[in-house]
């Protein structure tokens, strides 16, 4: 074996090793990135065990929000409605929140979503808006206590 | 980091893991160092940073890790095939380019509302049946290894199967998401379109004996109406259907019947009817030449591999060991010069693919991208799955592509529009969230 192809040898060894790290250090990039920004809940896993799986279950606890519904021709004013889970408000019947006979809301309207950061309310692309405190909806909007939602002719507030 | 500029930071280690991979091959091949080696690594780079301000432009939430990791696949797979042969390595650069390209329209076409498909959706129904058939077509198939894969027109040859799964994918969105309530009360007469699905995928068998393409078909079918109706019961019946019909058809068509023969009896110790000479021959020397001798390749590469570029794929006298090592056994090449460890780390790359790819359709809002996101995974899943597992020797051998990295133009193509439908939908889905 001449001295040349010694050094190709060893210069493709290198180069072979350089490969698989720079491989394996993509894809622990990549599963670094996809685990930071995954949203769920922490489950109980081998790096993870249970009791810490649920402390920090807790911390992220979602709470549910509570409106009063403040004027509507389909629900009851006056009365409360607790939204625990993401929850679309429409005209369509098996919508979690039907407003059947309102004539001003799209058949689904708007989405209200409780998270950790609080409840969120998304406009679905309806035909005249949902408001808060008056305002039309551009895009996803925390909700504080005491807002007001407008969806149609539907009043909700924020507890 | 912003999700955009993670995109471009893993575009730039792809365009590294893709340079040193070609410097390989290319130092292993001339004994020297080679400049066209980085000037092909920059090229690469180049072009998927095109891709990656299209998509900052057009598709800005979109999911960060996709485009990324369709740069890997590539680069394994031009890594390969210009090892294995540089003239068909510079086509396929081409056809990558091709499929950037065809990526870019697709996104800068449907960045606003993509859902304008569904409307559409009984033409892609129509388009994918008549794709599948279009090889069994007179004067424009062309038989290939006994599967009618191909369709020649003019000086252009395409496989019109793997078009035609994207378009399939579209319209059962579009299908199920309508009739997800009716199909999911489970009355008799609702089961006609399993059956007519189920017909067509045994038509298909028959009509082109290309058993991968239909198993995909169907399993995609089934993962989607489980998506849309949550009944597991609906799979079992769908397995039950796939392989009775498989049953049947195994007794009455020679095709599959060598086909599981050669995947349970790859070696024989007396010599056997060889269809191809008419000779008595070894079944290793034979039907299942080509099976062992990529098994062979896998065995040679061991833990670590040969090396990029070192890997044995032709005897002494120069002839080629395996037939279609560059489109369905490109996984056996891999296997060879980058060992068990490439090797798992490439199945690692397609893997995430698969989660980023579920997670989009976990996050989508609408049950038409949920249903078209979950298929295109899962298409993309089980056509890996397929074809992985047929070279080792899991499950039997099809000829299908390996996403991303076999050789050919259609298929590259087709998956590029798969990759555009998933940043489409993660897009929309991240953008009604923030």
């Amino acid at each position: 074996m001449t001295v040349e192809a010694l050094a190709t040898d060893e210069t493709l060894l290198i180069l072979k090793i350089a490969f698989l790290v720079l491989l394996y250090g993509f894809i622990i990039l990549v599963v670094r990135t996809a685990t930071k920004d995954i949203g769920g809940a922490p489950q109980e896993s081998i790096v993870l065990g249970a009791a810490d799986a649920a402390a920090m279950r807790a911390e992220l606890e979602v709470r549910p929000g509570r409106f009063l519904v403040v004027a509507s021709r389909e629900l009851r004013e006056g009365s409360t409605i607790e939204v625990s889970a993401p929850t679309v408000v429409g005209r369509e019947a098996g919508s979690g929140i039907t407003l059947d006979g309102d004539e001003f809301a799209s058949a689904r309207h708007a989405r209200i979503e409780p998270r950790t950061d609080g409840v969120w309310i998304h406009d679905l692309g309806s035909t005249n808006g949902t408001f808060v405190n008056g305002t039309r909806l551009q895009k996803a909007q925390a909700l504080r206590p005491r807002d007001i939602v407008r969806i149609g002719e539907t009043e909700l507030q924020l507890q | 980091m912003s999700a955009r500029n993670r995109e471009l930071f893993g575009l730039v280690v792809a365009g590294l893991i893709a340079s040193v991979a070609l410097a390989s091959v290319t130092i292993a091949r001339n004994a020297e160092v080679a400049a066209s080696a980085a000037v092909w690594g920059a090229l690469f780079l180049g072009l998927y940073v095109v891709a990656h301000v299209v998509v900052r432009r057009t598709v800005p939430y979109a999911d960060a890790a996709l485009l990324p990791l369709t740069a890997v696949l590539t680069a394994f797979g031009l890594a390969s095939i210009y090892r294995l042969d540089p003239d068909d390595g510079g086509r396929q650069a081409v056809w990558v380019a091709v499929g950037v390209a065809v990526l870019a329209a697709t996104l800068v076409w449907l960045r606003h509302d993509y859902r304008l498909l569904e409307g559409y959706r009984y033409l892609f129904g129509v388009a994918a049946v008549a794709l599948l058939l279009l090889p069994s077509v007179p004067g424009l198939g062309e038989r290939v290894n006994g599967v009618r894969l191909w369709v020649d027109v003019g000086p252009l040859q395409f496989q019109p199967g793997e078009l035609a799964k994207i378009f399939l994918i579209v319209f059962l969105a579009g299908y199920l998401r309508e009739k997800r309530e009716v199909l999911a009360q489970g009355r008799l007469k609702d089961f006609g379109p399993l059956f007519v699905i189920w017909g067509a995928a045994m038509i298909v068998i028959v009509q082109t004996s290309d058993l991968g393409s239909a198993l995909l078909n169907f399993g995609i079918f089934l993962a989607m109406l489980y998506v849309a109706t949550g009944r597991a019961l609906y799979v079992a019946a769908g397995i039950a259907l796939f392989v009775g019909g498989a049953a049947v058809l195994y007794n009455a068509l020679h095709h599959v019947q060598d086909r599981v023969t050669i995947w349970l009896h790859p070696w024989t110790d007396e010599r056997v009817y060889c269809a191809l000479n008419g000779e008595l021959e070894f079944r290793q020397d034979c039907a299942s030449y080509q099976l062992v001798k990529s098994l062979y390749s896998i065995a040679n590469g061991g833990f670590g591999g040969t090396g990029l570029g070192q890997g044995t794929f032709a005897s002494t006298d120069g002839t080629q060991l395996i037939p279609y090592l560059r489109t369905d056994f490109i996984f056996s090449a891999i296997a060879q010069e980058l060992g068990l460890v490439g090797a798992a780390a490439l199945l690692l790359v397609f893997m995430l693919f698969v989660v980023r790819g579920m997670r989009v359709a976990l996050q989508a809002q609408d049950g038409f991208s949920k249903l078209a996101a979950a298929g295109l995974t899962f298409g993309f899943a089980l056509q890996t799955f397929i074809i992985v597992g047929g070279v080792l020797r899991v499950v039997p051998l099809t000829g299908i592509t390996l996403p991303f990295v076999s050789y050919g133009g259609t298929s590259i193509v087709a998956n590029f529009l798969l990759l555009a439908g998933l940043l489409l939908i993660s897009n929309r889905a991240n953008a009604l969230r923030t």
